[in-house]
């Protein structure tokens, strides 16, 4: 395949995983690449949210439909990167947020998870050899479910997003260790919300705490965001790339889009 | 006295190497067509065997599905074959060998491990065989 997959992971909820896979899908669409950005939060959807402003209800076609056979490849994606007057193509895949859909969901067997995650390799085909997809990101559902492994299985790179919560970083090892280690899959760590305070980890600068981390993880880490409190205080569907590119927030993440690109091609 | 010397003829007759080595053969032959049999049957039984577990599955509705989760409770050298099949969905153990960069001969290997155990199945086209994933749904269908 041409193009890469890349999920965005994490052990626990709260880690801005979603924000981090929304903004960073901008930022590489607004320097020219062809992106897809997919909804993989089945049971706790929120990117029809975030989205909601700029597509026309209804949405003909959720993920859901796609891994239940209903619909095609071409008709799940719907294209906002005109919306957005983005370089590159910005191609999204929404998760249904009806509690309909989400019980449904809750019945499925193995068996159907075994179809989900072939559905979910022939859309990544589609999108990278059809639809001139470079880069396809796959927010995920924190924790070990179904979806969360069937896209961290079906992607090239995941990176798994964590605090410095001793909670966060326990989960997120034994998580690397029991599922991404067992999978060989391959996996970079993206630590967010650090404070830069000096009262907090005794004043230690940002590649000090990366260095840390990376000793108790054993895996690279490609990025600290420090903790930015109106990014906190901002409604949550706001897109800061769109809104306020030039925040220190996106900042940093224009960085991890490039060490991604750097993983990717390495 | 007569049968003495009958005695003395049959001893002889035993002693000589054309007789020995003519027993020898047919009893190797008998021990051959033993074993040839034990085969058979024992093929039978596994072939019995085989289908009371594949009924008894198909009746209970718990075929082994190979999904992501599952993948964790299997050896890393079959779990990587699996991997495979995911993104290639249907493929020659060559094929397989290619995406995992193993030797075709380990992968045939791994992927029959795979069919006996009830994770894959396998079809033969022309003089290619393919190996699949085959989930619940594409069976109804």
């Amino acid at each position: 395949m041409k193009g890469k997959a890349i999920s965005i992971h994490s052990a626990r909820g709260g880690t801005g995983k979603t924000v981090i896979a929304v903004n960073l899908a901008v930022i590489l669409a607004s320097k020219g690449c062809n992106v897809g950005l997919l909804d993989l939060d089945l049971r706790a959807p929120s990117l029809s949210t975030i989205f909601s402003k700029v597509i026309e209800p209804p949405v003909r076609y959720w993920l859901n439909d796609y891994l239940n056979g209903q619909c095609t490849e071409e008709q799940v994606m719907i294209n906002v990167s005109k919306k957005y007057n983005l370089e590159g193509e910005l191609l999204i895949g929404l998760a249904n947020p009806a509690v309909d859909a989400i019980r449904s969901l809750l019945g499925k067997s193995s068996a159907w998870e075994v179809t989900a995650v072939k559905k979910l390799f022939s859309l990544l085909s589609r999108l990278f050899e059809d639809m001139g997809i470079d880069v396809c990101l796959l927010d995920t559902s924190p924790g070990i479910q179904y979806s969360s492994i069937n896209s961290a299985v079906s992607s090239d790179l995941t990176i798994v997003v964590t605090t410095l919560d001793s909670l966060d970083l326990k989960g997120t090892e034994t998580m690397l260790i029991d599922l991404y280690d067992a999978l060989a899959r391959k996996t970079a760590v993206l630590i967010n919300k650090y404070s830069p305070e000096p009262r907090m980890f005794h004043g230690e600068s940002s590649k000090g705490i990366a260095s840390r981390v990376e000793g108790i993880l054993k895996h690279p880490v490609i990025g600290v965001i420090p903790c930015f409190c109106d990014v906190l205080e901002r409604e949550r569907a706001i897109i800061m790339a769109i809104e306020d590119p030039k925040h220190p927030f996106i900042s940093e993440l224009e960085d991890v889009a490039e060490k991604i690109d750097k993983i990717v091609k390495g | 006295m007569h049968f003495e010397v009958l005695d003395m003829a049959v001893e002889e007759t035993n002693s000589k190497p054309e007789f020995i080595l003519a027993k020898t053969l047919s009893l190797f032959q008998t021990i051959s067509q033993q074993l040839d049999l034990l085969i058979s049957i024992n093929e039978k039984m596994l072939e019995t065997q085989k289908e009371f577990l594949q009924e008894s599955n198909a009746r209970a509705g718990n075929g082994v599905s190979p999904d992501t989760l599952s993948l964790l409770s299997l050896p890393s050298s079959l779990r990587k074959t699996v991997l495979a099949l995911y993104k290639l969905q249907k493929a020659t153990a060559e094929d397989i060998a290619g995406e995992t960069k193993r030797l075709r001969g380990m992968e045939s290997a791994w992927a029959n491990q795979l069919v006996r155990l009830g994770y894959l199945k396998k079809i033969r086209q022309g003089r290619k065989i393919y190996f699949f994933i085959e989930s619940r749904q594409e069976t109804k269908e």
